[in-house]
């Protein structure tokens, strides 16, 4: 089992004194689905967004992929890394002014230099995969919210990341649109593709997580494999939260 | 709304609106006296061009009358859409060339060119010359280097401080001061060269101001997509931002048309220049109001014109509305 | 990283200086050529040049300090009379534009485009030359007198061209005033407007009373720079020759050559002016967003 991502003692604070990440360590290893889950505030975003550098650290080290990223990284590293780590935002930031098209291409023609014909035929292939292949010549104001996050997702595989990380791609949706997005999220980790996932989503995280972790004031509070997790979790914090997910 | 009150507004405004209407009436039949235009429309046109050169100046404005007609009303075939951007853009060199002369034309000097040829070269000179600079110094002015956000802010400030004709004046006043003895500089360049650094600043900030519209993600998005950051800059932030900023700065674009008016008073003879100068000869003293008319008909034409061409760019820039 | 922004920043600051350097020593060679020199000596000298319109006591052997300093008082008058009146006009037509009387609507919508769509310095020159010049003289009900040697109003002697500028700026600036406030009053939602009525109110009670309130806070930003603009136009009163601060620096420069000084001047006086309107504009838009605050 190779490690994807090792976060070892990981510090992040916005205001001196209030830590958003306050010593997370972590292994995911290569094809796992992890999904993180907590109460609002409690570091999930800002751990993930560290593992491509969107987030620079003040503490701790990170290991993507064989690449190191800590407080004093370059500007290089981070673009390394970024090159093979692809990710999903809450609010899809789709560029309005591209095509769908265009929106997937932009990257594997420009940091990639792949040709024009190759990138479009594949994005065609993922559009295809994400169901709305009919799309393609439209720009991201005509899509529901649905469609546009299954293009952002399609957009970040176009690099052929190694890493996928999404940052709670279903929470500005409307709960009819969830679904579609979600499956297309399953088909990628039966694929076997290596996911970390902020969610509230605890179906989801049932169904497809590896693991389960839950985090606390920018701690990690636990671990689990799902069903220990959901039926007889370690901590008292986590079974709060749960029960107030269920409520 | 009192209805009396409503009815009463109403009759005042047309009685005024009648009494206007009709004192306009009467002096266009009993006392104007339009020979001071039509005797001179060549002068208005084109300045004193050589009579025999005339042509030139005239091949370019009938241009772009065409172009401007064509884009608004030419038929929406996609084939010839295409070509109407180069077909903009080739108009500039095409027109510095018909005036300029040389490649087998007749050199012909810039103390010759003059009214509405003149007005809409250093329109289109300086707006040209002003709106790389204006991105570069809105760029500076939000860059993380304090030395080049702190030269862009001062730069925007004190420019935006001084009202133009100082520094038209001072342009031509002092730029031959600041240069090496020997080294001239024609008129119509300095008045380019000084309207482009003013017109500058107010880019500067219209452009500004839609780079701040554009969400703090959009850069991040493209980054995490391993964009470099002048990458996303270039094909995420800036074609954005510069949308945004198309309303404010078409109304620069038109400022920048009716402040070549202020040429006049530093002695070129551009299209109110030229006017001057005609109501100075003893011929047509006097006639004021015919000639102040007639130039606002034209201004408000190149105004209305260009505004409306700003709105059609806008409409062709909108993914969704262009989209059909 | 910190190395290479530090390194970037120090290239672009000699970068910076390289220029300033050149460009002061061909000024050196140029004054020096010149033989003028740099120095405010001259403001003490007598001015020489008679000023046709003047607030304090003013004559030709006074100092170029002082003519300076007259020229800036008659900017003063002209900029003070034209914002309030362009205010006036800019609100009431702006008003004008949602009324619900039709012609009165578009008389508005009218002098809007007509305006905004000509350039000032041509208004400026109609409004002397055709306007006030070609008026012949008449009094108005005893309390106004006409003429082109000036206008009385309630005793008050205005000269022609003061009259001339301050119509034409009053009215080029009020055009854009008028869409500010037009702009301002459609971004208070429709639901106050019913609302208002519904209440009985008046459309005129209701327009001061509940909407304008609402719109100043969009309103008042965009109408400082309206004003700074209004004092920047202001310099094309030379057109007309009415005796401001950039006509007579104007005449300062071509008399006694000291363009680089009298640049330097007529900056220092406009960032004044300018600090002056952004300054009161602040302080009015804080008493205005105290005063709604307070009455929520």
């Amino acid at each position: 089992m190779t490690v994807a991502i090792r976060a070892t003692d990981l510090v992040k604070s916005y205001i001196p004194g209030v830590r958003a990440l306050d010593g997370v360590s972590l292994d995911v290893t290569c094809g796992e689905v992890l999904v993180v889950m907590g109460p609002s505030g409690s570091g999930k975003s800002t751990l993930i967004r560290t593992f491509n550098g969107l987030e620079p650290l003040d503490g701790g080290e990170l290991d993507v992929l064989g690449m190191r990223l800590d407080a004093a990284h370059e500007e290089h590293q981070v673009r390394a890394i970024r090159k093979r780590v692809g990710m999903v935002f809450q609010q899809f930031n789709l560029f309005p002014h591209l095509s769908i098209l265009d929106n997937i291409t932009l990257a594997p023609i420009k940091v990639q230099k792949r040709a024009k014909a190759a990138a479009e035929q594949r994005a065609i292939e993922l559009l295809d995969q994400m169901g709305i292949r009919e799309q393609a010549r439209k720009f991201p104001a005509q899509l529901s919210g649905g469609q546009q996050q299954r293009v952002a997702i399609a957009r970040a595989l176009a690099l052929d990341p190694e890493v996928m990380l999404f940052d709670e791609p279903t929470s500005a949706l409307d709960p009819e649109r969830v679904k579609e997005v979600l499956d297309a999220m399953r088909q990628l980790a039966r694929g076997g593709m290596t996911m970390v996932v902020v969610t509230h989503e605890l179906g989801f995280a049932r169904e497809v997580a590896d693991r389960v972790m839950f985090m606390d004031q920018g701690q990690v509070v636990e671990i689990s494999d799902p069903e220990t997790f959901f039926s007889n979790a370690k901590e008292e914090r986590s079974r709060k939260f749960l029960n107030q997910m269920q409520h | 709304m009192n209805r009396w009150l409503d009815r009463l507004i109403t009759l005042l405004l047309a009685a005024l609106i009648g009494w206007g209407g009709w004192s306009t009436l009467h002096w266009l039949i009993h006392g104007a006296d339009w020979s001071v235009v039509t005797t001179n429309l060549p002068l208005y046109a084109v300045g004193s061009f050589p009579a025999d050169q005339r042509w030139r100046p005239l091949v370019w404005m009938v241009g772009l009358v065409l172009l401007t007609v064509l884009t608004l009303l030419g038929p929406k075939r996609i084939g010839w859409r295409g070509a109407l951007p180069l077909l903009w853009i080739a108009m500039a060199p095409i027109g510095l060339w018909l005036l300029v002369g040389g490649l087998g034309l007749l050199p012909v000097g810039t103390r010759d060119w003059g009214g509405l040829t003149l007005t809409l070269l250093l329109t289109a000179g300086s707006g040209m010359l002003a709106l790389p600079l204006g991105v570069l110094l809105a760029l500076g002015r939000r860059s993380a280097l304090p030395v080049l956000r702190w030269s862009s802010t001062a730069y925007i400030e004190l420019m935006r401080a001084v009202p133009l004709i100082a520094v038209l004046f001072f342009g031509q006043l002092l730029i031959p001061l600041f240069l090496p003895p020997g080294l001239e500089i024609n008129r119509v360049l300095r008045a380019v060269v000084a309207f482009a650094l003013f017109a500058a600043a107010y880019i500067a900030e219209d452009v500004r101001g839609g780079l701040q519209a554009i969400p703090p993600t959009q850069r991040e998005a493209a980054e995490v997509l391993g964009l470099s950051p002048l990458q996303s800059l270039q094909l995420v932030v800036l074609p954005q931002a510069l949308r945004i900023a198309l309303p404010s700065l078409t109304n620069q674009a038109v400022g920048l048309l009716q402040n070549t008016s202020l040429m006049a008073l530093l002695g070129l003879v551009e299209l109110l220049g030229i006017s001057r100068s005609l109501l100075a000869n003893p011929a047509f003293i006097g006639r004021y109001l015919e000639v102040y008319l007639w130039l606002a008909a034209v201004y408000w034409l190149c105004c209305t014109a260009m505004a409306l061409l700003a709105r059609h760019l806008e409409v062709q820039l909108d993914p969704v509305r262009s989209n059909r | 990283m910190r190395k290479r922004r530090v390194l970037v920043q120090l290239a672009l600051a000699a970068l910076l200086v390289g220029f300033a350097a050149l460009l002061v020593n061909n000024l050196t060679v140029n004054l020096i050529r010149t033989g003028l020199g740099l120095g405010f000596g001259w403001l003490g000298r007598p001015a020489g040049f008679a000023l046709a319109e003047t607030a304090l006591p003013y004559a030709p052997s006074d100092s170029y300090l002082w003519a300076l300093t007259i020229g800036w008082l008659n900017s003063l008058k002209v900029i003070v009379a034209g914002l309030a009146l362009a205010t006036l006009l800019g609100v009431g037509a702006g008003a004008a534009r949602s009324s619900g009387n039709r012609l009165l609507r578009s008389l508005a919508g009218g002098y809007v485009a007509l305006i905004r769509q000509v350039p000032l310095l041509l208004q400026l020159l109609f409004w002397y030359f055709v306007a006030f010049l070609g008026f012949p003289e008449t009094p108005v009900g005893g309390l106004i007198k006409l003429s082109n040697q000036g206008i009385a109003v309630l005793g008050l002697n205005l000269s022609v061209e003061f009259c001339a500028v301050l119509v034409g700026l009053t009215v080029f600036t009020g055009a854009s005033i008028a869409e500010i406030v037009r702009g301002g009053i459609n971004a208070v939602p429709r639901g106050q407007w019913e609302a208002f009525r519904s209440l009985g109110l008046g459309e005129g009670l209701g327009l001061r009373r509940i909407v304008l309130p609402q719109a100043l806070p969009a309103i008042l930003p965009a109408l400082t720079s309206q004003y700074l603009n209004l004092a920047k136009n202001s310099t094309l009163a030379i057109a007309v020759g009415y005796a401001d601060l950039y006509a007579v620096s104007d005449t300062t420069i071509t008399q006694t050559g000291r363009a680089i000084e009298g640049f330097l001047l007529l900056l220092a006086s406009f960032l004044l002016l300018n600090l002056l309107i952004s300054g009161g504009m602040a302080a009015v838009n804080g008493a205005v967003l105290g005063r709604l605050r307070r009455s929520r």
